[in-house]
């Protein structure tokens, strides 16, 4: 020991040799994460550990925000209350027939034989918090796997579709928001039935309508709703306003900007449904020549 | 929590682990750093980063400037291992692709412990000119990642303007993560120096 060198200089693996190595562990773990899905498993676990970590701190805000509440003026209480036993009595009558429409359109659909329209159980959930995320915008909310939400389960407000559980942690799931570039939702124009695809926009706040033919007739005011054909957002929920149509000349579809209804941005109490019928099967993705085995046979 | 003088079996005094701020006006020998509130101050900035920002602008990455500062003040206690580990808890918190925010912090790590005998010799100020590259670095590197996996959305820029607020705090943040050791040693008017 006396002997040995001395250890002034002795700082173990050098800084170059660790920062490839952590950099590798971090470029491997990004691309089985993007690529293969393989890592959920321990997200939930770190997840889990930090759920309550992050319920405490969201301690600080509530308390402000129900300080704030609590200083409320009578004034602004009563204004409130007024504007929501108004609109109260504006429902009461639409839900009245509503429940009317309902059954007729049960009895009619029975007597035409069409399949049931899928139902969707409702679970209302709160906002917890929005992740610290500048490339995309989530929100996170406080109902997760323990209460049976899956990803894939369509979020909504009371003005229309706000975008999809996208990840589900037990206590806790992440939902993406519908302008969201990756998003996309089948959607249907109400005027005339038209049915189309729709897509976060490239304009934030904003959802576009693609491979619309560039003579579709589509004009701005037409009210969006969604098709209910993915078997994972029930029909006929308000997605948005068409804002504009731009028709180019020399481009094949024209570039329809979608307005949504939902406030994407100022929400705290949102509904999650869950579509108590199975979805659809996924379509198979066999080679399409295998479903003709007497061409292929003849081909040979 | 140790404290300061501490006395081997024998009466001695521990001779002080000499860290000085150097290039400042008062030079000052400062405490060895207690491991505890390393962590404790690790831990702190990351329930910073847990609060519920949302989306509001210019609030800078606490954690990432707690990283900094311990890479650059204690590299041997503090290193790339550590960065990794806090960036995988940011990445689950943030919903990030796995990986993204441990690969930020390694970078960022690697950074300040490279520059971290240069950046000491420097008044504070200045030495918030060497902490802005670097959590610039942090930040871009996880746009790219995001860039290559394909959602990014376009105005990804503007979050840049935190790491300029986060280097402004420099000088706030080396007051109170040194403020332990800076602590006057018990006054002994007897002791010769």
């Amino acid at each position: 020991m006396e002997y040995g060198p001395p250890p002034l200089f002795n700082q173990g693996v050098s800084a170059r040799a660790r920062l490839a190595f952590f950099s590798f562990l971090a470029v491997l773990l990004i691309i089985i994460d993007a690529r293969v899905n393989a890592l959920d498993t321990i997200r939930i676990g770190v997840g889990v550990m930090l759920y309550y970590p992050q319920r405490a701190l969201l301690w600080p805000r509530d308390a402000l925000e129900g300080a704030g509440r609590y200083l409320a003026t009578v004034g602004s209480l009563t204004r409130e209350n007024s504007r929501l036993r108004e609109s109260a009595t504006e429902r009461a009558a639409q839900l009245l027939q509503d429940e009317q429409l309902r059954t007729e359109n049960a009895r009619l659909r029975q007597l035409a034989g069409l399949r049931e329209r899928t139902g969707a159980k409702s679970q209302a959930v709160q906002v917890l918090y929005e992740p610290r995320d500048r490339f995309t915008h989530r929100l996170v909310i406080d109902r997760g796997s323990s209460d049976g939400l899956r990803a894939g389960n369509p979020v909504i407000d009371e003005q229309g579709v706000v975008g999809q559980v996208t990840r589900v942690f037990p206590m806790m799931a992440e939902v993406t928001v519908l302008t969201e570039r990756d998003q996309s939702i089948p959607v249907e124009v109400v005027r005339n039935g038209l049915r189309c695809v729709a897509f976060g926009g490239s304009e934030p706040g904003t959802l576009e309508l693609r491979y619309l033919a560039a003579n579709a007739d589509v004009s701005s005011g037409d009210a969006v709703v969604t098709s209910g054909l993915d078997g994972l957002y029930p029909a006929g929920l308000p997605v948005g306003t068409i804002g504009r149509v731009e028709r180019d000349v020399k481009d094949q579809f024209a570039r329809v900007i979608v307005h949504p209804t939902a406030s994407v941005d100022a929400n705290t109490a949102l509904v999650v449904l869950q579509l108590t019928a199975a979805p659809l099967p996924a379509p198979s993705r066999e080679d399409p020549r295998n479903e003709h085995p007497g061409r292929r046979s003849a081909r040979r | 929590m140790k404290l300061w003088p501490l006395r081997r079996a024998n009466g001695d005094v521990a001779a002080p682990v000499a860290a000085v701020t150097r290039g400042q006006p008062h030079k000052q020998v400062l405490r060895p750093v207690s491991p505890v509130f390393i962590w404790t101050s690790l831990a702190a900035s990351l329930a910073l980063d847990l609060l519920p920002w949302g989306r509001t602008p210019l609030v800078p990455d606490f954690l990432a400037l707690a990283l900094v500062f311990w890479n650059v003040h204690q590299p041997r206690r503090v290193g790339m291992g550590a960065a990794f580990l806090f960036g995988l808890l940011m990445d689950v918190h943030d919903g990030a692709l796995f990986g993204e925010h441990a690969l930020a912090y390694t970078l960022l790590s690697y950074g300040a412990i490279a520059l971290h005998r240069r950046i000491q010799w420097f008044p504070v100020t200045s030495q918030s000119l060497y902490v802005l590259p670097l959590l610039l670095l942090a930040q871009i590197a996880s746009a790219a990642v995001r860039l290559w996996v394909g959602s990014a959305s376009n105005n990804w820029w503007i979050g840049l303007t935190e790491s300029a607020v986060g280097a402004l705090l420099w000088p706030l943040v080396t007051w109170i993560l040194l403020a332990p050791q800076r602590r006057p040693i018990s006054r002994d008017e007897t002791r010769p120096l």
